[in-house]
C-alpha cells in the first residue's frame, strides 16, 4: 500500500546506504577478502557423469602444492542446505569424492602460492576412472529397473536408509474424494508439463576465503545467503566447536538460491586451509560456476483438475516427478511446498498429490527464486485458463471465483506451515491490471492472420514472506536482532540476515528508524558474523523484509521503551514512561520524547548522553524472533506480446504487473524487484535451459554465457510501456504492515507468458523454454493438421 | 582458466610474421581476444605461443579510396559501427556489425578476428562477401590478394598458412542503383547467430540486374547463396520472382544441428531470412518493385 503520509520513513524514496560504497567500488565482495601468506585453491572436477575413481597426486605434492584427496576430507555426510529439521534432512554428499556422481562433482584440491601454481599442480593429479557408470539424464530412465544405482544409501538425519530405482525421497498427500469429485465435474482437463533446468547466473561466481585461526577454529568470507547455517554445517563436518566457526559477512553479488545452501567451495577451502595451516582462496570461475555448481529444479508436472458448470473448481490430482541431479540440496521440503505452491492458489476441492525427487547425473538442482513455485505456477496458470475457456468464463473472473484468499487457510511452504491470509489485494491487482491492459479487448485466441500476432495474458501468483506459522513444523525459521544506542543517540544495529543486493538491510534501517524517529543516516548497519549476531536461516523464501525487518522493528520497539524509562528520569513531571510521545523533528534531525499538553520535552539524543555521563547504562536490546504467519505476498501480471510467425521469434511489447506486499517500505527497490522479477521470467518462459551431451553427460554449453542467454534491457519493453502497480493492503502482523516481495515478482511470468502467446497464435506450449523454434514447428503442424483434416472433409463430400 | 602460454607483442606487422614462421603452426595470433580467450578457456585450443597484434596501429584503419573502402584487420567492430565512411560505403556491414554482440565485446573484438577465427555464424563475412570484398594477407613470401569467397575453408579454417597475417580488407563501395540489407536471428540481441543473410542487389528497367546473397551460420563457411542468385539474375524484380528464388537457398546450404538451433529450423529461416534481405535491398535499391 501507499505509505505516504503515514510514515515519516517508510514508503519514502531516498537514496540507498550502500550506493556510494557500491558506485565508488569499495563494497568489499567475498572476492576482494586478502589475507597475509594466503595460498589459492583449485579443485579438480570430475570429468565423468558416473564413475568410481582413483586419485594419485604423487606429482602434484611433488611439485610443493598442498593436495586434498577424499581420503583426507571427513569421513561425514551432509545435505549442503540447512533448513528442515534433522530428522525431515537427507545427507548425501562429501566435501570430496572417488564417487563422482556428475560431470563436476569434486574429487581433489590443491592450493598453492598463486592461483597459476595452483593449477599447474592441479594439472599434473591424476584421475584413473576404475568403474565407469553409464549415465542417466533422465528420472523415467533412471527409475528403470536394471539402470545403475546413483547412490546405494543415503542418511536421513542420523538413520541410513536405503535408496530404490534411483528415488531420492516422496511424499504423498491427499484430501476428499478426488475420483468422485472428477466424476461429478462437469469440465475435466488434463495435462503434462515438463520445464527448463535453468542456471542462476548470479553476477558474483563462487567464492570462498578461510583463515585457520590458532585456537583450532577457522574465519571465513564466503558468498553465502546465511553465515549461521554456513557456519553450522562446517561444525558438523569438521567437528568445531561453533564457537569457534566464525563466518563473516560480506557483500553479496546477487543469490537467486545460489547460495542459500552452503557452497562445495566454502568446505574444500576450510579443509585445504586446515591441511596447509595457512589461509586458502578460491574463486570459481563463471564457466565453473554454471557448469559444476547449481541449476533449478526441472519438473516433469501432470495436472488432472476438474470444475463445475458454475464456474467451481471441485477437484484435482497433481504430480510432480523432480528431476534433482546426483545429490539433494533439499528437494524432501520442495515436494512440501510444491503441493503448497499448488493447493494455495485455488480451492481446488478435493485434491491427490504425488511428488518424487529422482536422481540423475546431472548437475544438482536447488532454489531458484521461487523453489519450484514458478514451475507449479506455470502449470497451474495454464490450466485454470484452459478451463476457465471450457466453461466460457472469463479467465480473470474465474480465478477470482476460485483463488485462495482473505480468511482462507494457507499453506504455502508446505502441509506443516499453515495460517490464515489476513491481508489480500487479489482483487484490486485483477481488476486495475485488467483495465490498464486493456483486458476486454484483447484478440480471441488464434483468430488473426498475417505475419506478426499480438496476444494478452494473464497470470497470477504469490509467494510467502518467509517460512513461520503458529506450530513449529518441519522448517526452520526464525531471526534475531541486536540493536544499540551509541552515545549521541546514534544507533548500531546487528544483524545476521544477508542482504543479495536488493536493498533488505535498507528497509530494516527505514524501518528502525520509523520506530525510534531518528534520521536514516543515524542508523548505522554494522558488517557482522556468526559469532556476533543471534541467529537468522537464510535470506531466502522472501523473509528478509517481513521476518527480519519484523526482528529490527522488535528490536527497536524495545529499545524505545528503554529509552522512554530514562526520558522520564530527565522529564520528572511525567508520572510514567506511558505518558510520554516520540516524533521526528526536522529541524532538530532528532528524536523528540514529550508530554501531550505540556511544554516538557527532551530529546533522544540528550537522553543518551545523560545515560553516558551519569552511569545510567547502555540502552540496547537483542531479540529473536519467530513469526507465526508466513502471508502470501500476492503478483497479477497482465502481459502483451507479440509472435513472429516466420521466425517464431517473441517479444513483450506491454506489461502491467500488479504487486501486493502490503506497506512499501522502499518504492523504488521494490519496483525494481518487480521489473527484475519480470525479465528473469521472460528469460525462463522463452531463453534459458541447460541441454546436456547424451553420451558425456556435460554441459553441452560447457558452462560458457555464449550459449547461455538471459534476457537484457535491449529485450524488455521500455519503461513507460511497463507499469508496476502496489495494491492498497496493509499486512497486520508485518513490520509497519510489510510484506516479502522477491519470488512473488517473477513466480506467475513464464505462465502469464505462455497464455499471452496462446492469445496471440491459438497455441498452448506445454515445455519450457518456448523458443522460437518450437512455436514455429508448432504452427508448421498445426498447419499441416489443417490441411489434412481439409483433405478429410473434400474426401468425404466425393 | 586458460592455459599456460608464451606471450610475444611484436612492434610490426613485419615483426609480427617473422615471428609467426619461426613459432610455427604452435603460435596463434591475438587480436581482440574475444575468441580465442574462450576457446582457450574452454580448452578447445591451447596454443603454446600467443602473438599480439592488439597494438599494431599500421593495421588499424578505415580508409576511403575513392569506389573502395580499406578496412585495417585490427579495427575494432566499435570503430566500424561508428564510422561514417562505412555507414556511406558499405552501410550493409554496419548493419550487420550493430547488431553483435555487446558493447563491451565490440570496443577490443576486431573485424580481422572475426574473418580469421572463421566460425560459420561470423556475421562480419556475409556482408563483405555480397561486396566481394578482398582480403589482403601478408605472410614470409609476401603480401597476396584473397576474394573473401575463397578465404574459409571449413569452421574455424582459412586459406591463411603458417606465418600469414591478414592485413587488411578491401571492400568495392556500394554503387548507385544498388541496395543491400542484412538479416540475421538469434536467440536474444547480440547473441550469436542461429542463421544470418546479406543480400545486395542492383536494379535497372525494372530487372535485377545483379543479386548477391550470403548466408552465415548454415554451413560450415559463411557462404554465397549462388543458385538463389541464378534465379534473379536477368529476371523482373517482382514479389514472386524474390519469393521462389529465396526457396532456393534451402538448396545452396548445408546446415546442422547444435545447441542454438536444428538443421530444419536453419533450413526454413534462410528462406525467410533471404527474402527479407533481398526485400529490404530492393527498397534501398531505388524501391521499384516490377
Amino acid at each position: 500500500m501507499s505509505a505516504e503520509g503515514r510514515f515519516r520513513f517508510v514508503g519514502v524514496r531516498v537514496g540507498r546506504k550502500d550506493g556510494v560504497l557500491k558506485a565508488t567500488g569499495r563494497a568489499t565482495y567475498a572476492y576482494d577478502v586478502w589475507l597475509p601468506g594466503m595460498l589459492h585453491g583449485r579443485i579438480l572436477k570430475s570429468p565423468y557423469a558416473h564413475a568410481e575413481v582413483r586419485v594419485d597426486a604423487t606429482e602434484a605434492e611433488r611439485m610443493g602444492a598442498v593436495v586434498l584427496t577424499p581420503r583426507d576430507v571427513p569421513d561425514v555426510l551432509f545435505n549442503p542446505r540447512l533448513v528442515s529439521v534433522e530428522e525431515d534432512t537427507f545427507k548425501d554428499w562429501r566435501v570430496l569424492t572417488d564417487h563422482p556422481r556428475y560431470v563436476g562433482e569434486p574429487v581433489a584440491a590443491v592450493a598453492a602460492a598463486s592461483e597459476e601454481a595452483a593449477q599447474r599442480a592441479l594439472e599434473a593429479v591424476r584421475l584413473e576412472p576404475v568403474r565407469v557408470y553409464r549415465p542417466l539424464l533422465d528420472p523415467f530412465e533412471a527409475t528403470r529397473p536394471g539402470s545403475p544405482a546413483i547412490h546405494e544409501r543415503v542418511m536421513r538425519g542420523g538413520a541410513w536408509v536405503d535408496v530404490e530405482d534411483n528415488v531420492a525421497c516422496t511424499l504423498e498427500y491427499s484430501e476428499g474424494d478426488v475420483d468422485r469429485a472428477l466424476s461429478e465435474a462437469d469440465v475435466v482437463i488434463e495435462r503434462r508439463f515438463h520445464t527448463n533446468r535453468r542456471y542462476h547466473l548470479q553476477p558474483e561466481p563462487k567464492v570462498a576465503v578461510s583463515r585457520p585461526d590458532p585456537d583450532g577454529g577457522v574465519t571465513v568470507w564466503t558468498t553465502t545467503q546465511t553465515v549461521h547455517n554456513t557456519k553450522i554445517l562446517i561444525s558438523q563436518v569438521f567437528g568445531i566447536p561453533q564457537s569457534k566457526v566464525r563466518v563473516k559477512k560480506v557483500f553479496l553479488g546477487g543469490g537467486f538460491g545460489s547460495s542459500i545452501h552452503t557452497n562445495l567451495v566454502t568446505l574444500v577451502a576450510v579443509a585445504l586451509s586446515r591441511k596447509a595451516r595457512r589461509p586458502v582462496r578460491m574463486a570459481l570461475t563463471r564457466e565453473e560456476d554454471m557448469m559444476h555448481d547449481h541449476v533449478s529444479f526441472e519438473m516433469h508436472m501432470r495436472i488432472r483438475a476438474g470444475a463445475k458448470r458454475n464456474g467451481r473448481l471441485s477437484g484435482a490430482e497433481f504430480e510432480n516427478v523432480m528431476d534433482i541431479g546426483a545429490h539433494q540440496i533439499q528437494p524432501y521440503p520442495l515436494l512440501g511446498t510444491a503441493l503448497g505452491w499448488f493447493v494455495s492458489l485455488y480451492k481446488w476441492g478435493a485434491i491427490r498429490y504425488f511428488g518424487r525427487a529422482v536422481y540423475t547425473n546431472k548437475v544438482p538442482s536447488c532454489a531458484l527464486r521461487g523453489y519450484g513455485n514458478p514451475q507449479v505456477t506455470w502449470a497451474v496458470e495454464t490450466v485454470v485458463d484452459e478451463l476457465a475457456e471450457e466453461l466460457e468464463m472469463d479467465p480473470v473472473e474465474f480465478r477470482l471465483k476460485n483463488y485462495v484468499g482473505k480468511g482462507d487457510l494457507f499453506w504455502g511452504q508446505g502441509p506443516t506451515v499453515k495460517s490464515i491470509i489476513r491481508s489480500d489485494g487479489v482483487p484490486e491487482l485483477m481488476r486495475r491490471g485488467a483495465e490498464l491492459i486493456g483486458w476486454r479487448n484483447r484478440p480471441r485466441p488464434g483468430e488473426q492472420t498475417g505475419r506478426y500476432r499480438r496476444g494478452i495474458g494473464v497470470a497470477r501468483g504469490f509467494h510467502t514472506s518467509g517460512a513461520g506459522g503458529p506450530l513449529s513444523g518441519s522448517v526452520i525459521d526464525y531471526s534475531g536482532a541486536f540493536l544499540k544506542v551509541n552515545e549521541d543517540g546514534s544507533v548500531d544495529y546487528v544483524t545476521a540476515l544477508q542482504d543479495h543486493g536488493g536493498g533488505t538491510l535498507d528497509a530494516h534501517a527505514k524501518i528502525i528508524a520509523e520506530e525510534l524517529c531518528i534520521p536514516l543516516e543515524k542508523v548505522n548497519v554494522v558488517w557482522s558474523d556468526s559469532s556476533t549476531t543471534v541467529y537468522d536461516v537464510c535470506t531466502h523464501a522472501s523473509r528478509g523484509v517481513y521476518v527480519g525487518g519484523e526482528a529490527a522493528r522488535r528490536a527497536a520497539r524495545e529499545v524505545k521503551r528503554k529509552i522512554l524509562e530514562y526520558a522520564v528520569r530527565i522529564l520528572n513531571v511525567a508520572v510514567g514512561p506511558e505518558a510520554l510521545r516520540m516524533r521526528y523533528d526536522e529541524e532538530l534531525k532528532d528524536a523528540v520524547i514529550y508530554v501531550e499538553g505540556s511544554d516538557a520535552q527532551t530529546t533522544l539524543s540528550e537522553v543518551a548522553r545523560t545515560a553516558w555521563q551519569r552511569n545510567w547504562g547502555s540502552i540496547s536490546a537483542s531479540v529473536s524472533f519467530r513469526a507465526t504467519a508466513a502471508p502470501p505476498s500476492f503478483t497479477a501480471y497482465f502481459v502483451e506480446v507479440e509472435v513472429d510467425t516466420e521466425t517464431g521469434r517473441v517479444r513483450p511489447v506491454r506489461v502491467v504487473a500488479g504487486a501486493d506486499i502490503g506497506t512499501v517500505i522502499n518504492p523504488e527497490l521494490a519496483e525494481g524487484q518487480v521489473q527484475g522479477g519480470f525479465v528473469m521470467g521472460w528469460g525462463w518462459a522463452v531463453l534459458e535451459d541447460t541441454p546436456y551431451n547424451p553420451e558425456t553427460g556435460a554441459l553441452e554449453n560447457m558452462g560458457f554465457i555464449t550459449d547461455y542467454k538471459v534476457p537484457t534491457a535491449g529485450d524488455i519493453p521500455p519503461i513507460e510501456d511497463f507499469r508496476v502497480i502496489f495494491a492498497d493492503t496493509y499486512e497486520p502482523t508485518g513490520p509497519f504492515g510489510a510484506k516479502g516481495i522477491g519470488e512473488a515478482a517473477s513466480n506467475p511470468v513464464a505462465a502469464a507468458v505462455a497464455n499471452a502467446i496462446y492469445d496471440a497464435i491459438g497455441i498452448r506450449f506445454y515445455e519450457l523454454p518456448i523458443t522460437p523454434e518450437r512455436i514455429l514447428r508448432a504452427l508448421r503442424e498445426r498447419e499441416r493438421q489443417g490441411r489434412e483434416s481439409a483433405q478429410e472433409r473434400g474426401g468425404g463430400l466425393s | 582458466m586458460l592455459p599456460e602460454f608464451e606471450y610475444h607483442r611484436p612492434a610490426s606487422l613485419e615483426e609480427a610474421v617473422r615471428l609467426l614462421s619461426e613459432l610455427g603452426p604452435d603460435a596463434k595470433v591475438i587480436a581482440g581476444g574475444t575468441d580465442l580467450v574462450v576457446k582457450m578457456r574452454a580448452g578447445l585450443v591451447s596454443p603454446r605461443h600467443v602473438v599480439d597484434l592488439s597494438r599494431l596501429t599500421e593495421i588499424r584503419f578505415i580508409r576511403d579510396e575513392g569506389d573502395r573502402l580499406k578496412i585495417g584487420a585490427g579495427t575494432t567492430l566499435w570503430e566500424i559501427e561508428n564510422s561514417r565512411e562505412v555507414a556511406r560505403g558499405v552501410p550493409v556491414l554496419r548493419e550487420a556489425v550493430e547488431e553483435m554482440a555487446s558493447w563491451h565485446v565490440k570496443t577490443t573484438a576486431t573485424i580481422g578476428g572475426n574473418l580469421c577465427n572463421a566460425s560459420p555464424a561470423a556475421d562480419a563475412a556475409p556482408p563483405l562477401m555480397v561486396h566481394d570484398a578482398t582480403l589482403v594477407v601478408v605472410g614470409p613470401e609476401g603480401r597476396r590478394e584473397v576474394p573473401i569467397g575463397e578465404f574459409f575453408t571449413g569452421p574455424g579454417q582459412t586459406v591463411l598458412g603458417v606465418g600469414e597475417i591478414l592485413a587488411e580488407v578491401v571492400v568495392p563501395k556500394m554503387r548507385r542503383g544498388q541496395g543491400a540489407a542484412f538479416e540475421k536471428l538469434t536467440v536474444r540481441e547480440g547473441a550469436l547467430s542461429i542463421a544470418s543473410a546479406a543480400a545486395l542487389v542492383e536494379i535497372s528497367g525494372g530487372r535485377f540486374v545483379d543479386a548477391r546473397v550470403a548466408l552465415g551460420a548454415v554451413a560450415p563457411t559463411p557462404i554465397r547463396a549462388l543458385k538463389v542468385e541464378r534465379a534473379l539474375k536477368g529476371r523482373p524484380a517482382t514479389r514472386e520472382i524474390l519469393r521462389s528464388a529465396s526457396r532456393e537457398a534451402k538448396a545452396d546450404i548445408k546446415p546442422i544441428t547444435d545447441v542454438r538451433g536444428s538443421r530444419e529450423y536453419r533450413e526454413e529461416m534462410s528462406v525467410v531470412l533471404v527474402r527479407r534481405a533481398l526485400e529490404r535491398a530492393v527498397e534501398r535499391a531505388g524501391g521499384a518493385w516490377a
